[in-house]
């Protein structure tokens, strides 16, 4: 369970470090990516949980998930719609599924355990 | 899912956990560089607002300065103009002074005069065999009195007696046939010079029963003859004369 939150946190660091500046164009870029990102680590998590983890999807929906967002807001800017606006919808909807989804699970972990621990007493 | 194993199966670091760290390195980078990104935009925006604040303020208080600079400057103006017109007037009093300073010089004698004015010529008569005395027909120093008197009264500026000036203090002493003037001795014919006003000067000689015909009745030859122009010595070039 540890190792997913040090990869976040060394992320993290390597992020808040890192020197490189980028054309303030692209920053709306990165902005969906990071939505993206987060849906797709979210939708790992919630896989896993539901036990239907698949390693090529997770990686391939994470890389996908983040060209897709980019380029929807690369073709949005150049046409003049805002089509970044689809991709923060879609992922910021998914991003709430997800958690929600997580959030069931877990209280129903969590109440399982606690009706096995009151078995057990019992 | 587990399949190959990245490393030896003690630290169970599987190629899902290892892609998991992928992930999760990259959201973490994507997520702080965001972060980090936006803060600098803001931190950046902050400067330049603060900058063109400061900027602002600057223009304000260069403003204020110009105006109160302006002020001052519209208050030295005034001031000169006020410097000026008293100059001015000082100016005209000191005209005055200095023309009325010429004027003192001039009767004083202390500086050359010209201008219009009048010469009289005073002769002795012809030697007359009916008169015994040659006192009767020669010219005295009560005659050059006379004259002179008579031109200081018609307001001559300066006389001169033969190219001598005659000050304040001078003095004319009869001395046989030559009379002194300032201890210079002059023979006849007086040449008395005046600078005045020709005409009054002329009219006062000439007056009945002035000095024009007490000179005729003392059978003395008097010529009087107005001159545009005449010069004369100041004092100190008399006594440079007399040295």
């Amino acid at each position: 369970m540890w190792l997913p939150f040090l990869g976040l946190l060394l992320g993290l660091a390597l992020g808040l470090l890192t020197d490189i500046h980028i054309p303030a164009v692209y920053e709306n870029y990165l902005s969906i990516a990071v939505l993206a990102a987060l849906d797709t680590l979210f939708g790992g998590i919630r896989a896993n949980l539901q036990q239907v983890y698949d390693d090529k999807v997770f990686l391939s929906g994470f890389f996908f998930n983040i060209a897709l967002a980019a380029g929807l807001a690369f073709l949005g800017v150049h046409l003049g719609v805002d089509l970044y606006l689809a991709a923060i919808f879609a992922f910021g909807v998914r991003l709430f599924q997800n958690i929600a989804v997580i959030r069931r699970i877990l209280i129903t972990k969590w109440e399982e355990r606690h009706i096995k621990k009151d078995e057990n007493a019992v | 899912m587990k399949k190959k194993p990245l490393h030896n199966k003690k630290n169970k670091f599987t190629r899902k956990q290892f892609i998991v760290l992928i992930v999760c390195i990259a959201t973490g980078f994507m997520i702080g560089y965001s972060y980090k990104l936006t803060k600098d935009e803001v931190k950046v925006n902050t400067s330049y607002l603060e900058q063109e604040e400061s900027y602002r303020e600057d223009l304000i208080s260069q403003k204020e300065r110009n105006k109160e600079l302006i002020e001052e400057l519209i208050a030295l103006q005034t001031k000169r103009r006020e410097y000026e017109k008293t100059f001015a007037e000082n100016e005209e009093d000191y005209d005055h002074l200095l023309q009325e300073a010429d004027k003192l010089r001039l009767l004083l004698g202390e500086i050359p005069a010209y201008g219009e004015g009048i010469r009289v010529i005073l002769k002795d008569s012809e030697y007359d065999p009916n008169s015994p005395n040659p006192n009767d027909y020669i010219v005295h120093e009560s005659h050059v009195f006379a004259v002179i008197n008579e031109l200081k009264i018609s307001g001559a500026e300066a006389i001169t007696v033969n190219g001598q000036r005659i000050k304040t203090d001078s003095f004319i002493r009869c001395n046989g046939p030559v009379i002194t003037i300032d201890g210079k001795q002059f023979p006849a014919p007086f040449v008395i010079e005046a600078v005045g006003d020709a005409k009054a000067l002329h009219t006062s000689l000439k007056i009945v029963g002035g000095v024009f015909d007490q000179l005729l009745n003392d059978r003395i030859v008097v010529t009087i003859e107005e001159s545009s122009l005449i010069e004369m010595p100041s004092i100190n070039d008399n006594d440079e004369g007399v040295s």
